[in-house]
């Protein structure tokens, strides 16, 4: 009897211990930076910061700040594979692997755009402004790891 | 000739209103010009929002000068508004009375990679360590518009180890 107490005692013991190490875990795991840049601007004079943060769930958001760019029709943001080195370009190339982010929500001003779960951030280094329309380079934010 | 062009016109009136409109809400809905002097603000506020957490306010990567020095630095505020100068996957060279400075960027010392003459600078402290993550105090209201560089310094030889240039985050 004394034994199956001790027992029950040292597994709450080590239940209590283990029940703690949750919360402060989830303290310090709020939200990754995990890439920033600042943008150049091509075809329109852009500027600003982006930056990757990911979640406590993985999931990924870019979000720019002080960004400002020129207004225009069918801006989208994208990701952009640096490999291709398209983001010094005016016009991208149409084989030019992309990753849609959205309508840009505002020509001024702080924004956030999910990206899609399972993109590879390695590959798609750079954040481009991008009018569909006319296939225009707006402005190119080159990622690097903060 | 004059009176012909006229009736010309007058005659094809239509043909001009036919052809010429559509030319021109194709040519608006294409280019958009308007948009050219309205613009759209948005503020969105920062996922994951923590007001407890330190606040990144600016940064830069490093880069090596007489030594090869990668990394980055970030200048952070916490919740009380104490600010630090953060380095992250940080590597320099060791060496003798190595520091860490803020300086101006534009200061023509930081070009070379010995400084010949006195440089403008606020002292953070010799290096903890040539590699690896580290934080470093600044002094209570640092401007920096003016010191928007971090500094990698050795003292004994006045070498500019390496530098980055702060950008606002």
């Amino acid at each position: 009897m004394v034994r199956k107490i001790r027992t029950v005692v040292a597994i709450a013991a080590l239940a209590f211990t283990f029940g703690l190490q949750p919360p402060a875990h989830a303290q310090d795991s709020n939200a990754k930076t995990l890439e920033t840049g600042t943008f150049h601007g091509k075809v329109h004079s852009t500027s600003g910061r982006a930056t990757i943060y990911q979640g406590k769930d993985g999931n990924l958001i870019l979000r720019l700040t002080n960004f400002k760019t020129s207004n225009g029709p069918d801006v989208h943001v994208i990701l952009i594979a640096a490999t291709d080195a398209d983001d010094d370009a005016n016009f991208l190339k149409s084989n030019t692997e992309r990753v849609e982010l959205g309508k840009l929500k505002g020509n001024e001003g702080d924004q956030n755009y999910a990206i899609p779960s399972g993109t590879d951030l390695s590959k798609f280094q750079t954040v481009s402004i991008y009018c569909e329309r006319f296939n225009a380079n707006f402005g190119a934010a080159p990622l690097e790891k903060f | 000739m004059d009176s012909r062009i006229r009736s010309w016109f007058s005659r094809r009136k239509w043909l001009l209103v036919a052809v010429g409109l559509p030319l021109l809400i194709g040519a608006w809905w294409a280019f958009r010009p308007e948009k050219l002097w309205i613009n759209q603000k948005v503020n969105e506020p920062a996922p994951f929002a923590s007001s407890t957490d330190p606040q990144p306010l600016y940064t830069g990567r490093l880069e090596g000068k007489a030594h090869e020095t990668s990394g980055r630095a970030t200048i952070y505020k916490t919740a009380d508004g104490k600010e630090y100068l953060r380095l992250t996957d940080f590597s320099t060279s060791n060496g003798p009375d190595v520091h860490v400075l803020l300086a101006r960027s534009d200061d023509q010392s930081l070009k070379q990679e010995i400084v010949k003459r006195q440089l403008d600078s606020i002292e953070l402290g010799p290096l903890k360590g040539n590699q690896g993550d580290q934080n470093y105090d600044l002094p209570a209201s640092v401007d920096f518009q003016k010191y928007d560089a971090a500094v990698i310094y050795c003292e004994r030889f006045h070498a500019v180890f390496g530098v980055a240039r702060l950008e606002q985050f």
